[in-house]
């Protein structure tokens, strides 16, 4: 069973982002993390090879920093890593980065693709099933339990009120949603394995793509400007009896601030 | 001159971050509230491999270098001291006289399992009368056949209560002074070898703490752990320095758990409509400790390079102690100030770290004897 996860590194939940350039640039603090919902696909990706042998191969697309995201997949258990590493690929779109993604995934047969739902520094949810499209490959998004046997899978997500389960052939892409599983401390053994792995580093060229192809020249959307979220207002108390207060609060919520 | 971090100590620091963080952080408070060996958490984190550190990858170990082993020491400390002080006496001083010296028999019993966390081992230097003054050891050792006896109290040992094998420290002659010492192993369960009184400290909780009694001890000869008798001295610095430097980087750990509960506190806390993080004696109180935490961590790898190059160390690793360990306790003290009354509450971390911190002032030398010895190093025979 060969399964490929994408992975990406995105900043860390507690860096600093700052809106600079009259809102075109974003200042990025350097602390970053793998993306909290790939870290789901890594795990599934690691059980179903334990449970059913084979090879799992993580590919990041990213600059130098990223290896450290791909170190700690080593460091989990995963038996490869590949680095998309170019100045060509940087500030692409959903777009650009699947076809390098998918490029990069073809170069070797796989029965799986996963990838985290979403990745939680842009929230746009796009790659995992973009990557199935350009391989031509069925999708099943925010997989929630993953059953592999006899070249199918069956996997279950959540849809608004019910679980939908979904029998689809291999190979085919999965996005991982948060309850999938619980993702595994590293061993010291896999640390000192990823300590002294060699990370390839594939270009545009190795994936049989042009520079105009990826990146910022290879998207389909640009970006106008970044505007800061308002800022949260502080807590409000609402005094009186508790059920008056609780009508107040419906009020709040329905007439002022329309989310009901 | 390089003073980076490799790019594999780099990915290290970062991993056993996200372990501590994920591991050991959401369970520190109630080691504290508790103070009993946490047993889960011991069997949980010892599964992963990292209480052979400090050996050779051919005994299962990882073989890291000082400035690793350093980076492993400040973290796991940021999590729990209580917690820290239990797996580095695994790694460090409770195991390295049977790695160094303990027959293959006594490594296959002893400091392989000890290396999985399958036992706990100690070291006991300190008695009642004596800690830093090792000369003052009033544990007596004598040879009966092929047989050594040992009498004696220890006190203040560190995981002692649950040790399943003790590296003891013992003098063949009382009036030797430091020139008779030596280390044996006592393995529990050893006729005469057991725990007594268990100290209800300050800080540091979850570290069992207590005595160890040796009434009529009896061991075997090749439990005499060095080449060569009353040597034990010259044995003990081969890891006194490393001893020193570690000390340091937990208090550098506890610092750096506090200094993040302060600075949470600071952007978040708001006073006169501001957050407290805006005003100038606030912003201060950061400047000054994040200066001298990172002058106390500079030292710590420094020291440690120092010693991963085998040059001397002894001036710089105990300078890296004290001074890590002052910057400590003035960091833990500033937390609580900028915690303001929420600092004196047991609800909240920032009183934790101000009591743990006091712990290191002792341990690895107290700062009275540091300062002396490095006054002499310094000023020299005059």
């Amino acid at each position: 069973m060969n399964i490929v996860v994408l992975a990406k590194q995105v900043p860390d939940a507690e860096a600093l982002i700052e809106i600079t350039s009259e809102g075109r640039e974003l200042l990025i603090e350097q602390k970053f993390a793998m993306n909290f919902f790939d870290e789901f696909a890594l795990e599934e990706a690691l059980r179903i090879k334990e449970r059913h042998g084979g090879r799992v191969s993580v590919i990041t697309m990213g600059t130098g920093k990223a290896t450290e995201a791909l170190r700690t997949a080593i460091a989990m258990g995963a038996d490869a890593a590949f680095l998309l590493d170019d100045e060509a690929f940087l500030q692409g779109d959903g777009y650009s980065t699947a076809l390098a993604l998918s490029r990069a995934v073809s170069k070797e047969a796989c029965d799986i693709i996963l990838c985290g739902r979403q990745a939680v520094d842009d929230d746009r949810g796009e790659v995992g099933p973009m990557v199935a499209q350009f391989l031509g490959l069925p999708h099943v998004g925010a997989v929630l339990k993953l059953d592999i046997a006899d070249g199918l899978a069956v996997a279950e997500s959540a849809i608004e009120g019910a679980t939908e389960v979904i029998e689809v052939d291999l190979p085919a892409v999965f996005t991982a949603q948060k309850g999938l599983n619980e993702p595994r401390v590293p061993m010291i053994t896999g640390v000192m394995k990823a300590m002294k792995a060699q990370i390839p580093r594939l270009t545009p060229a190795d994936l049989g793509l042009e520079p105009a192809q990826v990146g910022e020249r290879g998207a389909k959307v640009t970006i106008g400007r970044y505007i800061a979220p308002s800022r949260k207002p502080p807590v409000r108390l609402i005094a009186g009896e508790p059920a008056e207060a609780a009508r107040e609060a419906i009020r709040i919520l329905t007439d002022v601030e329309r989310v009901l | 001159m390089d003073f980076a971090l490799t790019e594999e100590q780099e990915f290290f620091k970062k991993t056993i971050t996200d372990t501590v963080d994920r591991m050991i952080v959401p369970k520190a408070r109630e080691i504290d509230e508790k103070d009993e060996f946490p047993w889960e958490l011991w069997r949980e984190f010892s599964s992963l491999g990292y209480l052979g550190l400090r050996y050779p990858e051919e005994i299962g170990g990882m073989n890291a270098d000082p400035v690793t082993a350093m980076i492993f020491y400040e973290q796991i400390a940021r999590g729990s001291v209580g917690f820290a002080q239990s797996v580095i006496m695994n790694i460090l001083m409770g195991t390295y006289f049977v790695f160094r010296f303990g027959s293959d028999a006594m490594k296959e019993r002893c400091l392989y399992p000890a290396m999985k966390g399958e036992k706990v081992g100690t070291m006991c230097f300190t008695e009642d009368q004596s800690g830093s003054d090792l000369s003052a050891t009033r544990t007596t050792v004598r040879k009966e056949g092929n047989e050594w006896v040992i009498n004696g109290t220890k006190m203040w040992i560190t995981n002692g209560p649950v040790a399943d094998m003790a590296t003891v420290l013992a003098t063949t002659d009382l009036a030797l002074g430091a020139k008779g010492l030596n280390f044996f192993l006592v393995e529990k369960g050893t006729p005469g070898f057991s725990a007594g009184q268990v100290l209800d400290k300050l800080g540091c909780r979850g570290t069992v703490t207590g005595e160890l009694v040796f009434d009529n001890v009896r061991v075997p000869e090749e439990n005499l752990l060095g080449k060569e008798l009353n040597r034990g001295v010259e044995y003990l610095g081969e890891i006194l320095d490393e001893v020193r430097v570690m000390t340091g980087a937990m208090a550098l750990g506890i610092a750096q758990a506090a200094f993040d509960e302060g600075l949470e506190y600071a952007r978040k806390r708001v006073a006169f409509g501001k957050p407290i993080g805006t005003y100038q004696l606030i912003r201060a109180k950061f400047a000054d400790m994040a200066t001298e935490m990172e002058a106390s961590r500079l030292m710590i790898y420094y020291a440690a390079w120092r010693i991963r190059e085998k040059l001397s160390s002894r001036k710089e690793a105990a300078m890296a102690k004290m001074y890590a360990t002052e910057t400590c306790c003035k960091v833990v003290d500033e937390v609580t100030r900028i915690w303001g009354a929420n600092g004196f509450a047991h609800e909240y971390n920032p009183q934790r770290h101000f009591r743990d911190a006091r712990f290191l002032l002792y341990g690895g030398g107290t700062h009275e004897i540091i300062r002396d010895l490095l006054g002499r190093m310094i000023i020299g025979k005059v």
